[in-house]
């Protein structure tokens, strides 16, 4: 059976699993998204915290992904909790790093003014630094969802949901009848997922930057 | 020292304001007492780091003072809350600082809004800065930053600062980072601005001929922000008050002060009967400057200067206008 064949007659589970896929990586964007930015804001005043943090999110990426599943098992158990945890886990330190840098790096002009003419520390915060910051903040979610669309097909090795269980099956039972053009499937799948959702993040950042701010 | 709130006229008072970062020995900025009058235009020049900055932004506190009390318009605003006090203190900077993600518009009506404004009156009161700034408001209400060039940015950073009608506005080096031809403009208009809004203004320059040609007074700051000297162009230009101030001023003083001094303040001369030559007529108040421009121009070397109510039409040779202008110069 030829590849197209394979994923024709499997469109279903292939589509199935795809929506299962982006579904994990979003929900774990979001959640790290949320720490990301939290944490990179509420350590403005507490910069040996927020070095912290950098250095614990940023060695937390050099644990191998299959061995961080593998040793979530005990706590977490199998399935979804664990993947969500170590994506999350894995996201949270490019958004917090370019939330930092972006909030580091607006124009301590424009900064000035703005407390010059009564700004307090939350409206220059909420009216100023963060809109200009906003599209660094915003790469650092985009650099870490196509990060973890890779990451997440290794969740399949802890019985977590989307395209990896394609991988790893087809993988497992090689040389077995369709064997490759299912794990081909599989990293196909994820490739195009990347893809898509590097697009999405183009067009929500063309969408929510202002307009004065467009190259 | 007893609590005595300035005179009426008096907007800005620094009384012994200084400055020292914690953990060091000295004063960044040691103690200053300056008298601020309502309307003035006061320039602060001085080299860099002789504290001309930090004076200016001590006084919306965005260098908190450590010793010392700044009065606004008859109040001791030394701890009052620093957001509401700048809302009420126009502020410009070199870099301008407008916030590039807002429109011209939502630039200048920021602080209106903070202030609670109706939408109607903001909306009037932006086209009328953007008027007064000279800029059509319907070409530039919805423009962003980077589509203007610096000067009409530094423009639309007055507009901003004079949104809320403050009484004062501070102006650290506002057309510092604009090119010479465009600055002179700028300069000529900021003056006439200041003749219809009249605000108390303190002005940061370390351009000498800058200040000379804006300040109502100069505050010349020295070495250790020292202020060697606190006066009129005129009165430094005649009487510096020491050998720093004068190599301050710098080489073509003497002329320079020629286009200050009022050729009416000039003595001398003979009254009635003008002699043979065609000579040039001037009212009181031109300055000596362009009398001698004026006779330069006609090739003559007499001047009439107009009767003036009870004064005598007065007619001064070449000669005799050299002498009696430098006469002040000599003192």
């Amino acid at each position: 059976m030829s590849f197209y064949e394979y994923v024709t007659r499997n469109a279903d589970r292939i589509g199935f699993l795809t929506a299962q896929h982006v579904e994990v990586v979003l929900l774990s964007v979001v959640i790290a998204a949320v720490f990301g930015v939290g944490l990179g804001i509420g350590t403005e005043r507490a910069p040996r915290l927020r070095r912290a943090l950098l250095t614990i999110t940023g060695t937390l990426l050099t644990i191998p992904s299959f061995a961080l599943f593998g040793l979530l098992i005990p706590v977490l158990g199998l399935g979804l909790a664990p993947t969500v945890v170590a994506l999350t886990g894995y996201a949270v330190f490019p958004i917090l790093r370019n939330t930092v840098t972006g909030l580091e790096t607006v124009d301590p002009a424009v900064v000035d003014a703005a407390r010059g003419m009564g700004l307090g520390p939350g409206q220059l915060l909420r009216l100023v630094r963060l809109p200009l910051a906003w599209p660094v903040i915003l790469n650092g979610i985009r650099v870490a969802t196509i990060m973890v669309v890779a990451i997440a097909a290794i969740g399949a090795a802890v019985s977590g949901p989307g395209l990896g269980e394609l991988i790893f099956r087809g993988l497992s039972r090689l040389g077995g009848a369709n064997a490759l053009n299912e794990a081909l499937s599989g990293v196909v799948g994820v490739a195009l997922v990347a893809l898509a959702l590097d697009l999405l993040f183009v067009l929500i950042g063309w969408l929510t930057t202002p307009r004065g701010l467009h190259a | 020292m007893p609590d005595m709130s300035p005179s009426p006229d008096v907007m800005i008072r620094l009384e012994g304001v200084a400055k020292r970062y914690p953990g060091q020995p000295a004063d960044a900025m040691a103690p200053l007492s300056m008298d601020i009058r309502q309307g003035e235009l006061v320039v602060l020049v001085g080299p860099s780091g002789c504290g001309k900055t930090t004076t200016l932004r001590m006084i919306n506190r965005l260098v908190e003072p450590s010793a010392g009390r700044v009065w606004i318009a008859g109040r001791d605003v030394t701890h009052a809350d620093p957001d509401q006090l700048r809302r009420t203190i126009g502020y410009v900077i070199q870099q301008i600082g407008l916030l590039p993600h807002m429109t011209v518009a939502q630039n200048v009506e920021l602080v209106p809004r903070l202030l609670g404004w109706d939408r109607a009156r903001i909306a009037g009161r932006v086209d009328e800065l953007l008027d007064l700034v000279g800029l059509d408001p319907a070409a530039f209400r919805n423009r962003y930053p980077k589509e203007l060039s610096g000067g009409q940015q530094q423009r639309v950073g007055v507009a901003r600062a004079l949104a809320a009608d403050p009484p004062v506005m501070l102006m650290d080096e506002p057309f510092g980072a604009i090119d010479p031809i465009t600055r002179e403009r700028l300069q000529d208009e900021f003056l006439k601005l200041q003749d219809q809004i009249r605000k108390t203004i303190v002005f940061v320059t370390h351009d000498i001929g800058e200040a000379l040609k804006l300040g109502d007074r100069i505050g010349i700051f020295g070495e250790g922000s020292r202020l060697a000297q606190f006066a009129t162009p005129l009165e430094i230009l005649t009487n510096p008050a020491d050998d720093y101030v004068r190599a301050f001023v710098g080489a073509g003083a003497g002329i320079r002060r020629l286009s200050l001094l009022r050729i009416a303040d000039v003595h001398g001369g003979m009254t009635g009967d003008v002699a043979d030559q065609e000579p040039v007529r001037v009212p009181g108040d031109t300055t000596v400057y362009s009398a001698l421009e004026q006779m330069l121009q006609k090739g003559t070397d007499r001047v009439v200067i107009d009767s003036n109510g009870d004064l005598a039409e007065r007619s001064l040779s070449l000669r005799e206008l050299l002498l009696a202008a430098a006469e002040g110069a000599r003192r």
